[in-house]
């Protein structure tokens, strides 16, 4: 598995990018692993909630309402941090067993619903909230696993820096995302991201910028 | 009724089942046959003998036509719609100037007052009128307001009117459904609230109907309570506001104008907005060869949209433009369109929340999900002040205002300079950390740490880890090494009855990457946030 590195010019042309119209717009250190949330469709995120923020983040910079349901550990502050706008946050931290029906309203109300089910999601229920997603031109975020998602988001790996034997402390993170998935053209595409970094931004991070501690690798 | 010029009476008319009306007018259909129209493989619109055959609106095809074998099905075109009312707005014209059409099949135009010897006389000469061009069923509503005027037009039997009289639009709605709000999610969440009656819907506290049920509940609220003096605080807008498209060659098809209004038109939406205004009534001006070759004033019983605005401007060009001939060509090409803002409305009260900004849609669905799955259920993250990175957010119930937060700039002793961690767990779940030797870690009385940990284990996130560590087996499954750690922070952390005791914060890195915020209490160790 090569690791691409996020070239320059996209960093660069950064401002200048142009939303296409099926698009919510993502921060601009993740468009060249995913050009944006394609209205109607389904991105599923293993794990890392940092990434679901990041997701976020984007849509919500660009004047979108985001729902967040069946997330009861929301880091407020992080989201915040990242450019979460939390005035245009709708919250539904425990929807219990109508999870399913409080994504379903709330796709038709704002633009990228995040959602993370409490276990496997029956193949019905995905269908019919993907209806609702397209029918209303929203884009769906999950947290966890989900049937026919158009693109899959993982944290390859996992870096952390600042710690060391008890000193100083937790510093930035850098991770390489791997995405999968039909909307990415087949190839999976990786790349090393600051999320975030020491500065608390989220930023395109090549191996020679290593941070001076440990590497850890998830399963 | 004084002849006060203050009150404007509206007077509207509706011709029920218009779709139908209009195809079966262009189709030849015998009369009294039961007819659907169809768009979408749904009934959009039926008349009265489908009716009473069991065809209902929504219904599929082929449950239709089960319902009724001889069903005739004719497919649904607001265009043609639109250009077969076009004659019957005209007609009503020639007996009364000023005929604001709201969509094909319904219009208004200003109460005649004692013109026609009463409005009701005056409703009677217009239904004359529009018999004698062929449209036998259309009812007539006389009111202070056009949504009332609807109601009452709703209520009248065909070709007769109902008046209500000045200042009784309140005493008139209290008596309705709530089914007649054109709103399923607002007459749903009624209903489930048990509200049967506007009258009920009424009694509600104006400021809880704005905030749950946006701003066309507010204002039709606001027209059962009858307690507004001046329910329309309509003003005509500055001329500059009109905003026009010019066509280079001029264009010769709807869908070409259609398709390049619709920038245009949402820039006047936006614009209005910006001004905190809603358009009421637009006049859309189609200009061919150097003159008006069409003007039409619209009305509109909310506000326009953008996507109303080029409704309108199609179903114009389609009804006079078109040379009264199916399809999308007109008979003069044309050079410019124009929309012409003529009453304008404040929506500031409406479009912002209490809090500020909130959406009309969101409001809804937020107020719908309340009464589903509880008032607490649907909150907002809003940011506060604290020490433990726990404390420094709260979860506000939606339509709350947030109340009770501690301040969030001042500086907090014992707050971590680090990135937030994206994971909060409302109460801090239990942790175990051990050395080398698999002896407990703590921290002694000189805030140092007994030994170096070196494994822990969380009850949090650990599933993965499990199901990777399956292999290894053993007891040590679920626990994993410590990549890194940082710590410990001494924090003297309130806790219940008001006892302060000591606490330490670690961070900890995990061997698969993740890292996570434990503090290390008398009573054990615990799981606070994840860097995750």
């Amino acid at each position: 598995m090569s690791v691409h590195p996020v070239s320059s010019p996209v960093l660069a042309g950064a401002a200048l990018v142009y939303e296409p119209a099926g698009l919510v717009p993502v921060l601009p250190a993740l468009r060249g692993l995913l050009p944006g949330l394609r209205r109607g469709q389904v991105v599923a995120i293993d794990g890392a909630a940092m990434v679901l923020l990041a997701l976020l983040a984007g849509a919500s910079a660009a004047g979108a309402w985001c729902a967040v349901v069946g997330v009861p550990d929301f880091g407020a502050q992080a989201a915040a941090d990242l450019g979460v706008e939390l005035d245009r946050v709708v919250l539904v931290p425990e929807p219990g067993g109508q999870w399913a029906e409080a994504v379903a309203a709330l796709l038709g109300a704002v633009e990228v619903v995040l959602v993370r089910p409490p276990g496997r999601v029956p193949g019905a229920v995905a269908r019919r909230l993907v209806a609702m997603a397209r029918r209303h031109a929203s884009a769906l975020v999950v947290s966890g696993d989900w049937e026919g998602a158009h693109a899959r988001v993982r944290v390859a790996a996992s870096q952390w820096t600042g710690p060391s034997g008890g000193g100083s402390y937790l510093r930035g993170r850098r991770v390489r995302l791997e995405v999968n998935g039909k909307g990415a053209g087949g190839r999976p595409r990786s790349a090393w991201v600051w999320l975030p970094g020491p500065d608390g931004a989220i930023a395109p991070a090549d191996l020679e910028v290593a941070g001076p501690v440990q590497l850890g690798v998830a399963g | 009724m004084s002849g006060d010029e203050s009150v404007r009476r509206v007077l509207l008319v509706w011709c029920p089942d218009w779709p139908v009306v209009a195809a079966s007018a262009d189709h030849d259909v015998p009369e009294k046959s039961p007819v659907a129209v169809l768009g979408h493989n749904a009934v959009v619109a039926c008349n009265g003998p489908a009716r009473a055959a069991g065809v209902r609106r929504g219904m599929r095809r082929r449950d239709a036509q089960a319902r009724c074998p001889e069903l005739v099905l004719l497919t649904d075109s607001p265009d043609r719609d639109a250009r077969v009312f076009e004659p019957v707005l005209a007609a009503v014209e020639e007996l009364r100037p000023g005929v604001t059409p709201l969509r094909p099949g319904l219009l208004a135009v200003r109460a005649p007052g004692r013109f026609y010897g009463g409005e009701a006389s005056a409703g009677a000469v217009i239904a004359e009128r529009l018999v004698g061009h062929g449209v036998w069923d259309c009812r007539i509503g006389v009111a202070d307001d056009l949504f009332t005027a609807e109601q009452a037009a709703r209520l009248a039997a065909p070709q007769d009117s109902v008046v209500v009289p000045t200042g009784g639009s309140a005493r008139f709605l209290r008596e309705l459904p709530v089914g007649v709000l054109d709103d399923a999610d607002v007459v749903s969440l009624l209903r489930r609230l048990g509200m049967h009656t506007l009258g009920d819907f009424a009694a509600l506290p104006a400021r809880d109907v704005l905030a749950r049920l946006g701003a066309y509940g507010a204002r039709v609220h606001r027209l059962a309570r009858g307690d507004d003096a001046t329910p329309l605080a309509a003003r005509t807008p500055p001329l500059e506001w009109a905003c026009e498209v010019a066509f280079e060659p001029p264009a010769t098809s709807v869908e070409t104008i259609g398709f390049s209004v619709r920038q245009i038109a949402e820039r006047l939406v936006d614009h209005l907005a910006g001004h905190g205004l809603v358009c009421t009534q637009v006049r859309v001006d189609a200009v061919c060869d150097g003159r008006i070759a069409s003007t039409r004033s619209w009305a509109h019983a909310h506000w326009f949209s953008a996507a109303d605005l080029v409704d309108r401007m199609r179903w114009q060009l389609q009804g006079q433009l078109a040379g009264g001939h199916a399809g999308p060509g007109l008979s003069a090409p044309v050079e410019r369109v124009e929309f012409v803002p003529e009453t304008v409305e404040p929506v500031a009260d409406h479009a912002r929340g209490l809090w500020g900004g909130a959406d009309d849609r969101v409001e809804r669905v937020v107020a719908r999900l309340q009464s589903m799955l509880g008032h607490e259920a649907v909150t907002r993250p809003v940011l506060q002040g604290g020490r433990a990175p726990t404390d420094r957010q709260a979860l506000v119930p939606w339509g709350e205002l947030p109340g009770g937060q501690r301040p969030v700039d001042q500086p907090w002793p014992g707050n971590l300079s680090s990135p937030a961690p994206a994971r909060m767990f409302a109460t801090p779940r239990p942790a175990e950390v051990v050395d080398a030797e698999g002896r407990h870690v703590w921290v002694d009385d000189l805030d140092v740490v007994s030994s170096v940990p070196t494994r822990f284990h969380l009850a949090v996130g650990q599933r993965r880890l499990a199901v990777a560590g399956r292999g290894e087996g053993g007891v040590h499954d679920r626990w994993q090494q410590v990549a890194a750690w940082a710590g410990p922070w001494a924090v003297e952390e309130v806790w219940w009855e008001g006892a302060i005791r000591q606490v330490f914060r670690f961070q900890f890195v995990g061997a698969d990457g993740r890292a996570w915020l434990l503090s290390c209490a008398p009573d054990g160790w615990w799981v606070e946030a994840g860097y995750d």
